[in-house]
């Protein structure tokens, strides 16, 4: 390969680093806000950096606003959604990448096109269905999908994926008497973990930051998750404060935006190797 | 139980609950919202066939229906294409040698990961045109910055800057391409004294054209749909009513929501509903025939 | 080659886990009443009078032993949708905070409360609610609120800005010509980095204050029978020229969109024309703020036209202990709870609190005009009951008014498409028309 020139090596990173720093710059912000003091946020012209960084609004909104509830619903809904999606994600990648079954394909074709199929096609007939059995304000509707294969991508994406194992090795494992759930379970998922690893964050993802459909189902306070957890804040911070600030305690706001998006972040971090080669992949081959 | 037998009882023990759940919670609610379009039905009272009544509503009479098209495919023509520009800029400075790809990958991905709503949110306090961080940036330096969240002029294009920091998915579905695009080309095309522009003219394009029209069908799509950005925008700007102000940020999107979940206009939130549907039909039937002129699927 | 055992165990944990995940998904926030003994949901707007509320519930449930009251809190930006999402799901709450604004539309689930309020008048003195607020309880005759507040448009001034202004204070004469004259008095641009400081506040954004304008200057938003929508009128189109002027013409408000957050807390604008009630608590919280009321000023056709708008309590129709939910509505709207919520800063619905308040003032120096306020009452017009009045004024009104206000129409123009939008929705939605 060519070398490069020293010029054009420097503006290569430079355009690199003030790319990231611009990328970087609203969540910077975010963080330092969420350090500062009421009357910190106010000054002008802006305190870059905290005087002290207050630790203290975290606890306030944590207890005071009683945050680790919405923290709390929005863990349960991810666990309860990614538990759905594997348990029945799985079986279905398995059956379409091995079985041979009249109109498979078609069936596999009619799964995917709901991929283009906006939630506002669907939601109005569902929330009829849900208000009639009496599901609305509690988790169910957003929890009894993923049950049911609702995870179309991640059928797709493992299918791929299970593809690539050689029929060999599941023929031998049907030789010694496993059963299919077994062969599965036991030797199919734990070759593709790569791939189960990408559908789970994905999925963590979609749950942890949809807002669209815990706004139409939960209406109890105490039930809503981060996102609608976020707006009723805001929604409510002038009498939350007992108007005792003269505006939106931003500092507060940003506090509980950077807890929502810190286990994403984290998450991130561990896996972000495998999962964005994940992301590359439905691309090149979707 | 012969062999064909017992794969088809796995096959439907295995796949049975997916197909359950796309007939009960897409085909289904599909076919019914078709049905409801057609009716009036403010949930007060069941359903009442009206036939096309609210169709005609949505296009004669309606004041929200038009500006909010309007506002979505504003939105679509100009951010689909930064957005897309500027992942397939970056995706070429990363395909180069460089040192840490792994991490700028990371650093540039990150912000499309996290919730929407938290820009949304964000963003909206840094573009405050009263108390911003933006203003008192723009005052250091004797500007007077406008009213970048409560000006019509200026809500719609600050949403679009918004939805540039996600860039991240069409960025690394680029990388994926562009690594796929064999070196050997390159060496020849250079030995044959090609400059970077030719290079990138007559050999990187054509060879990721599939990619390129996979991620602007993914992106029209998105932007058609969006929701949540301008959702949260409206209440963290405490908007009294959604996609204010006056209208210049009621996406499609959030206006069918209005429709349904504010109103409770039921029956014209569903039509709403699949004329966005058919349109997305539409759109990408057409970008599949155009496509075929311009993307080059290796053989 | 695998373990059979250990493997049914894994699952039969799954089983298990998934199972209690289930049920508490679907749990139900109701708890299954314990015999003898009745439970009533209420659904309230988070306000800052939350600790009052659980220690009137607390006070309730001690009368009533038989009786368990579940509080869900709702923020006030979300509780249109909430409630109207909870009437179509069929799990209204037993008692919930309505209003005149929205009656019309909760009607059919609300319960008719009128052969209670028959029956008990005597004993909650129904005489003793001002006659303003008895008419704006009804509906078509019948009653389906148990009111408990009053929003009453009125005339707010910073005191403290006026002195060093060296005004007189507003009286009960003035006309919006006194308000422009004080108005740009008051007003000082910013210098030298200084945020300015305008003489009036603009409310945007909603109704509150341009109806005002509309209504004094002859004007009205619908015909009596609410099928027709009359913003097109000249008188109409004469008010929303005021409150277009106050900006570009008088420059005494900020133009649209660089209205000062909270200006009047933070002491950046001296008057708000209209206001809220509800922020009378915030302003006695708030340090340094000496404030006053005053009635509003008279427009060029009439001095009525400011808002009198009432909320109090529904009762859902499909409640299963509709007499347990009246005991807790006539509870919390006893004249001693309505005195403790007056003396948080609030007008009072009942003519016995409201005289013992202008007796003797509560904690709270501010409003000093306590009886301007009330006098306000006689010039305050209820808001036109129809299904959709929030839909119809937020999103088919009011981004005219917007409009407007950018310099994009003339008042003429607005009040014309206005009306002329509205009218077509009326045709298609009205479900008051057969």
């Amino acid at each position: 390969m060519h070398r490069r020139s020293p010029t054009a090596t420097v503006c290569l990173y430079a355009t690199l680093v003030l790319g990231a720093l611009v990328m970087l710059a609203p969540l910077a912000w975010m963080l330092l806000t969420s350090l500062k003091t009421y009357p910190e946020i106010l000054r002008n012209p802006p305190a870059w950096l905290p005087a002290k960084p207050q630790w203290e609004n975290y606890r306030t909104v944590w207890e005071g606003f009683a945050y680790y509830r919405f923290f709390l619903n929005s863990v349960f809904v991810a666990v309860m959604v990614i538990a759905g999606t594997l348990l029945t994600c799985c079986p279905a990648a398995y059956a379409f990448a091995y079985y041979d079954v009249r109109h498979k394909e078609l069936i596999f074709g009619a799964l995917l096109c709901t991929l283009m199929l906006p939630a506002q096609v669907t939601v109005i007939p569902l929330f009829k269905a849900f208000a009639a059995i009496h599901w609305v304000n509690t988790y169910l509707p957003l929890i009894v999908p993923a049950w049911l294969g609702g995870n179309v991508f991640g059928i797709f994406l493992l299918r791929q994926f299970f593809r690539t194992i050689p029929r060999s090795f599941i023929e031998a494992a049907r030789l010694d008497g496993a059963s299919e759930w077994t062969i599965l379970w036991r030797l199919v998922v734990p070759m593709s973990l790569p791939a189960v690893l990408t559908v789970v964050i994905f999925t963590f993802l979609w749950s942890w930051n949809d807002l669209f459909n815990p706004l139409v189902y939960l209406q109890s306070e105490s039930l809503v998750t981060l996102p609608v957890g976020l707006l009723y804040f805001i929604a409510r911070a002038e009498q939350l404060t007992g108007g005792s600030l003269g505006s939106t305690p931003w500092h507060l706001v940003m506090t509980l935006a950077t807890v929502m998006v810190v286990p994403v972040i984290v998450l991130f971090a561990f896996v972000q190797r495998r999962f964005v080669e994940g992301v590359a992949a439905t691309g090149v081959k979707g | 139980m012969n062999h064909r037998r017992a794969e088809t009882f796995w096959f439907w023990l295995f796949a049975g609950p997916a197909v359950v759940g796309f007939a009960a919670f897409s085909l289904w609610p599909m076919l019914e919202s078709l049905w409801l379009s057609f009716c009036s039905y403010e949930v007060i009272a069941p359903p009442r066939f009206i036939g096309l009544q609210n169709y005609a509503y949505l296009f004669a009479h309606d004041l929200s229906f038009w500006p909010s098209v309007k506002v979505t495919l504003v939105f679509t023509v100009i951010q689909l294409p930064l957005a897309i520009g500027a992942a397939l800029a970056l995706a070429l400075l990363l395909n180069q040698p460089v040192r840490g790809r792994g991490f700028w990958r990371a650093v540039y991905f990150l912000p499309s990961i996290l919730p929407q709503a938290v820009f949304a949110v964000v963003f909206g306090y840094i573009f405050q045109a009263d108390g911003g961080l933006l203003n008192r940036l723009l005052a250091l330096g004797g500007i007077h910055g406008a009213a970048w969240t409560t000006s019509p002029t200026w809500a719609l294009p600050v949403l679009i800057v918004i939805s540039l920091w996600g860039f991240g998915y069409p960025m690394v579905i680029f990388l994926g391409g562009l690594q796929n695009v064999p070196r050997e080309l390159y060496e020849a095309a250079h030995i044959d004294g090609a400059g970077a522009w030719a290079r990138f003219r007559h050999i990187t394009l054509p060879l990721i054209s599939p990619v390129i029209f996979f991620n602007v069908v993914m992106g029209l799509i998105g932007s058609l749909k969006v929701f949540d950005l301008a959702y949260a925008f409206s209440v963290a700007q405490a908007q009294p009513t959604p996609g204010g102000p006056a209208r210049a940020t009621l996406f499609y999107g959030l206006n069918l929501y209005q429709q349904a979940f504010g109103y409770f206009h039921m029956g014209l939130a569903s039509a709403m509903a699949w004329l966005l549907f058919a349109f997305i039909l539409v759109v990408t039937f057409i970008n599949f025939r155009v496509s075929r002129r311009w993307v080059h699927y290796g053989d | 080659m695998f373990s059979r055992y250990r493997d049914a165990l894994l699952w039969f944990a799954f089983a298990l886990l998934a199972a209690a995940g289930f049920w508490w998904a679907g749990r139900r926030h109701e708890p299954p009443a314990t015999p003898g003994r009745a439970v009533i949901s209420w659904y309230v707007i988070i306000t800052p009078l939350r600790d009052l509320y659980m220690a009137e519930v607390a006070a309730f449930e001690k009368l009533n032993p038989e009786i368990e009251v579940q509080i869900f809190w709702v923020p006030g930006s979300e509780y249109n949708v909430k409630l109207k999402t909870l009437a179509a799901a069929h799990q209204l709450p037993d008692l919930f905070f309505s209003g005149d604004v929205w009656v019309s539309y909760l009607r059919p689930f609300s319960r008719d409360l009128t052969p209670l309020v028959q029956r008990d008048a005597a004993e909650f003195g129904l005489d003793d609610f001002f006659p303003e607020i008895r008419r704006a309880m009804q509906l078509d005759g019948k009653d389906y609120i148990l009111p408990e507040y009053v929003n009453l448009s009125l005339l707010y001034y910073n005191r403290r800005m006026f002195a060093a202004a060296g005004l007189p204070e507003p009286t009960a004469d003035w006309t919006w010509d006194d308000l422009v004259r004080a108005g740009q008095a008051l007003t000082h641009e910013g210098q030298d980095g200084a945020p300015p400081v305008w003489g009036s506040s603009r409310v945007e954004g909603w109704w509150g204050e341009w109806l005002i304008y509309v209504r004094q200057a002859g004007g009205k938003a619908f015909s009596p029978d609410g099928h027709r929508c009359l913003l097109d009128s000249r008188e109409a189109i004469t008010g929303l020229r005021f409150y277009l002027e106050k900006s570009s013409k008088h420059h005494i408000s900020a133009p649209a969109g660089f209205e000062p957050l909270n200006g009047f807390v933070n002491q950046r604008v001296a008057m708000i024309v209209g206001g809220h009630i509800n922020y009378w608590v915030n302003y006695n919280q708030t340090l340094g703020l000496d404030w006053d009321v005053q009635l509003l000023p008279t427009g060029p056709a009439s001095r009525s036209g400011g808002e009198l708008a009432i909320a109090g309590y529904s009762i859902s129709q499909e409640s299963r202990h509709p007499e347990e939910a009246w005991a807790l509505a006539k509870f919390l709207t006893r004249p001693e709870a309505i005195a403790a919520v007056v003396a948080r800063g609030n007008l009072s619905v009942r003519r016995s609190v409201a005289e013992t308040v202008m007796g003797a003032p509560g904690p709270h120096a501010n409003p000093r005009h306590l009886a301007a306020a009330y006098r306000q009452f006689a010039f305050g017009e209820p808001i036109p009951h129809h299904p959709n009045y929030i839909e119809i004024m937020l999103t088919v009104v009011q981004p005219e008014i917007d409009r407007m206000l950018l310099g994009e129409l003339t008042p003429e123009e607005a009040g014309r498409r206005a009306a002329a939008a509205v009218n077509a929705f009326l045709a298609t939605f009205d479900p008051a028309k057969p």
